[in-house]
């Protein structure tokens, strides 16, 4: 290798792949004319490219595609079927405010808000507010179902003999 | 970019699944041999294409053109490549042992020397591209198979044009060393039936 080979050394790559200047070109073709040991490094550079290239080549002209495209469209199909929570979970992906993990306060604040008004509200308003069943008995004459109201000795028990004969007793 | 082209990109990114196939028709085959150029195997290849059509049409909406629509495919497939040989590791090397030395199969052994030269050149380079870090692998694909500009592959690549030169450089300095012995020989293969006598498997 001449000494010149160092200077060009530096182009041959892009001389290789076409992106010189004219000016690089003209001083690497110029220095290949004199100099085996840089045509043969050119060379080997292409070789290498035919060694990489050629196989895959020949790999796409042996390949037919529109199967491919047949797969896509029903993979995009399956794909925009997607589940209520699958919706939702991607509504909260895009969501600019969910994105910043605002969401883990506010729903841990939305659930002990809900946790105290499910408090207040019960503890005011019970399902039957002036008795609660006590007992219930079945036997073969009557079913009996004993209420205790909540004003001090007052006890209701109905007797249910069939469904139009059934009446309080206190 | 063109005005069809920005017109099919623009209906696609509103979800017509017509200029999706537009882009298909006109981008798979270079989809292809990009992803047959990593990953060196026609299912996976075929594979790749697939999720990346798929990736495109989900994630089109953040295209914003600032960059060419192909260099932005081309990351996406170079990306989806490497991913697939990181995922499913060193599966196609069926034919280099442990050492890298060639075991020819017995198919191959019975067929004309012309066919054993050529499988174990596809074996050895599929061998050397693996060996190559993903970005010099990716570089390399660019260039020699594609066929892509410096500046072309700087925007695939998201790096600079002297990062993409530095990358061609030692990926090609390192396959030639892995393939020395073998440079030379495609062109040998279809002609020459005594290129392979008398010659040592590598030792790398």
């Amino acid at each position: 290798m001449k000494d010149s080979c160092f200077s060009v050394s530096k182009f041959l790559e892009k001389y290789f792949d076409q992106e010189v200047t004219e000016k690089e070109r003209l001083l690497v073709e110029g220095h290949l004319q004199d100099c085996p040991a840089c045509r043969d490094a050119l060379k080997s550079m292409e070789e290498l490219r035919t060694l990489i290239k050629v196989p895959v080549e020949e790999a796409v002209q042996k390949e037919d595609f529109p199967w491919v495209w047949q797969k896509i469209e029903r993979e995009i199909r399956l794909q925009e079927k997607l589940t209520w929570w699958q919706s939702l979970r991607s509504w909260l992906d895009v969501s600019p405010l969910f994105k910043k993990k605002v969401w883990i306060p506010a729903v841990a604040t939305l659930v002990v808000l809900l946790f105290i008004t499910a408090q207040i509200i019960f503890k005011n308003t019970p399902s039957y507010p002036d008795a609660s069943v006590v007992e219930y008995l079945d036997s073969p004459t009557y079913n009996v179902m004993v209420y205790q109201l909540e004003k001090p000795g007052v006890t209701v028990i109905w007797l249910f003999e069939g469904p139009e004969r059934e009446q309080p007793t206190t | 970019m063109n005005h069809e082209e920005t017109e099919m990109i623009s209906r696609c990114q509103q979800g017509d699944q017509e200029a999706l196939k537009e882009i298909f028709d006109k981008y798979h085959k270079k989809v292809y041999r990009i992803a047959y150029g990593v990953v060196r195997q026609r299912e996976e290849a075929l594979d790749i294409v697939q999720e990346v059509f798929i990736k495109l049409f989900r994630s089109i909406k953040n295209f914003k053109g600032r960059s060419n629509f192909y260099t932005y495919l081309y990351r996406m497939v170079m990306n989806t490549s490497i991913d697939h040989t990181r995922k499913t590791g060193k599966h196609f090397i069926s034919s280099l042992d442990d050492e890298g030395s060639f075991e020819p199969s017995d198919e191959v052994e019975k067929g004309p020397e012309r066919i054993l030269l050529q499988k174990e050149l596809e074996e050895r380079v599929k061998w050397a591209m693996e060996k190559l870090p993903a970005e010099q692998r990716a570089a390399l694909i660019f260039r020699d198979v594609e066929g892509l500009s410096y500046q072309e592959m700087a925007e695939a690549m998201g790096c600079s044009i002297g990062t993409v030169m530095s990358r061609l450089h030692y990926g090609r300095k390192r396959i030639q060393e892995l393939l020395k012995d073998y440079v030379g020989l495609r062109n040998q293969s279809r002609g020459a039936s005594t290129a392979l006598k008398g010659r040592n498997p590598p030792k790398l």
